[in-house]
């Protein structure tokens, strides 16, 4: 699709990438235009962020993305578009969208990204030339409105893990030091990643899942943050920790996912970089952690009586594990079942660390003197 | 600080544990009282005994650690009762 005539005022231009995606700025008092052609996707959105990018040193100015004669849009260009919005807005600007298609509108609605941009459909103001009669319109090639082809993200068939996927991409595109995003949900009595940033986090993900224990999978049943700054200096979790540094993960962030304040999921989000999130990180995680939930709460994704199984089920197996720490160290000592919970306890907090994983390795300890006693000739 | 029962409550709030999930660290520690009689401990509706205390006290001390901070509630056996 040839665009109409070339406009003049042309602040930054780029040599296509695809044969039909281009990205043209126009400088106007107080606003910058920038007018989008094509598909954006995977390999086009980067130039658009950088040419987004490269406005920045212009000074604040309010930016009007156009998108009207844009075929296709995905999740990347829709990160490009998240991470624009937040950039603006703490400069006190703001993101202007022209005519986002139907489908791209509701997908902003889902995300709530729809509160960080202002989406307008009247005709853009033209600027020095007058593009409608440029190009009569007998030689326009392109059919009235363009409808975005966002099937690519599953729309249709899944609106949930869609839009779950592309709060995913959000994520990975705005918060500095994300190398990778997943979102895992419970379903049917399992925790499952319903969307990755690629193959490395979803295995990070699944190795949570074989070893029963991880950041994802507490804030997951419990609810609760969970914020690993160093992860060479954790003592939570311990199976799971040794792979995640094995596959070069420095630190993680994994946010609850709660429909009416019960846990259903967790946004986590992984770091190669050691102490990578900042107040203003987290803060943004549980921006999209939100809206991650109230796509979870549209669609009644309900924490059934199989999910509160789950968590009795992880709080039985823990309750066992201190009971025979604490039995074992009656035995040892001799001393009564509520001397021996204090004690736990106490060495607990002395070693810094909390009375399932005290037990655990006193558990451990035991069992490797009883087996050298039994060894001994 | 003998009696801080009225700070558990707050506590519970100020570190954004549902009474549900401090019913389930508290069990998971060994408590055999049920998620109303914790409930009650915490608006001091019922008064837990010794031990019952400190499982409730520790789940919250745990969930405060695991933000960064350290264990600001005190035990029933801490030296300067």
């Amino acid at each position: 699709m040839d665009g109409p005539a070339a406009v003049s005022h042309v602040g930054v231009e780029n040599p296509p990438v695809g044969s039909s995606f281009d990205v043209r700025a126009r400088f106007e008092p107080g606003e910058v235009v920038v007018t989008v052609r094509g598909e954006v996707d995977q390999l086009t959105a980067p130039v658009l962020a950088g040419v987004l990018d490269g406005l920045a040193p212009a000074g604040p100015v309010d930016v009007v993305l156009d998108l009207d004669e844009v075929s296709f849009l995905d999740a990347a260009g829709l990160g490009v578009i998240a991470h624009q919005a937040v950039r603006l807005r703490s400069t006190g600007k703001a993101l202007r969208l022209r005519s986002p298609s139907p489908s791209l509108r509701r997908l902003l609605d889902l995300t709530s990204l729809i509160d960080l941009v202002e989406a307008f459909d009247q005709p853009a103001r033209l600027g020095p030339v007058q593009r409608e009669t440029a190009v009569p319109d007998s030689e326009r090639e392109t059919p009235a409105p363009v409808e975005p082809r966002l099937a690519a993200l599953g729309v249709s068939n899944d609106v949930v893990d869609a839009a779950l996927r592309l709060v995913t991409a959000l994520t990975s595109a705005t918060v500095e030091g994300a190398d990778g995003v997943s979102v895992s949900l419970h379903r049917h009595g399992r925790v499952v990643t319903v969307a990755a940033s690629d193959d490395t986090i979803a295995q990070m993900d699944r190795d949570q899942y074989s070893t029963g224990e991880g950041p994802c999978l507490s804030a997951a049943a419990e609810g609760l943050w969970f914020h690993v700054t160093s992860l060479r200096d954790e003592t939570r979790w311990p199976s799971f920790v040794d792979r995640a540094l094995q596959d070069g993960i420095a630190s993680i962030l994994s946010s609850p996912l709660t429909v009416d304040d019960l846990p259903v999921g967790a946004l986590n989000i992984y770091s190669t970089t050691e102490g990578a999130f900042g107040p203003h990180e987290q803060e943004m995680a549980a921006l999209f952690a939100s809206q991650a939930s109230g796509i979870l709460t549209e669609a009644r994704v309900d924490q059934g009586a199989e999910d509160l199984a789950v968590r009795f089920r992880l709080a039985l197996q823990t309750r066992e594990l201190i009971a025979q720490a604490e039995g074992a160290v009656m035995a040892q000592q001799g001393i009564a079942a509520e001397d021996a919970a204090s004690l736990v306890r106490r060495l607990a907090r002395r070693n810094e660390t909390t009375v399932r994983e005290q037990s655990a390795v006193m558990l451990e300890a035991t069992l490797r003197e009883t087996t050298i006693e039994r060894l001994r000739p | 600080m003998t009696d801080s029962t009225a700070s558990l409550e707050q506590a519970r709030q100020e570190l954004g544990l549902s009474h549900s999930e401090l019913w389930f660290r508290y069990f998971e520690l060994g408590g055999m009282s049920t998620a109303l009689e914790v409930e009650a401990y915490l608006y001091e509706a019922l008064k837990p005994g010794v031990h019952d205390r400190d499982l409730v006290v520790t789940a919250l001390n745990e969930r405060c650690s695991e933000m960064g901070g350290d264990h600001p509630l005190p035990y029933s056996d801490d030296a300067d009762g």
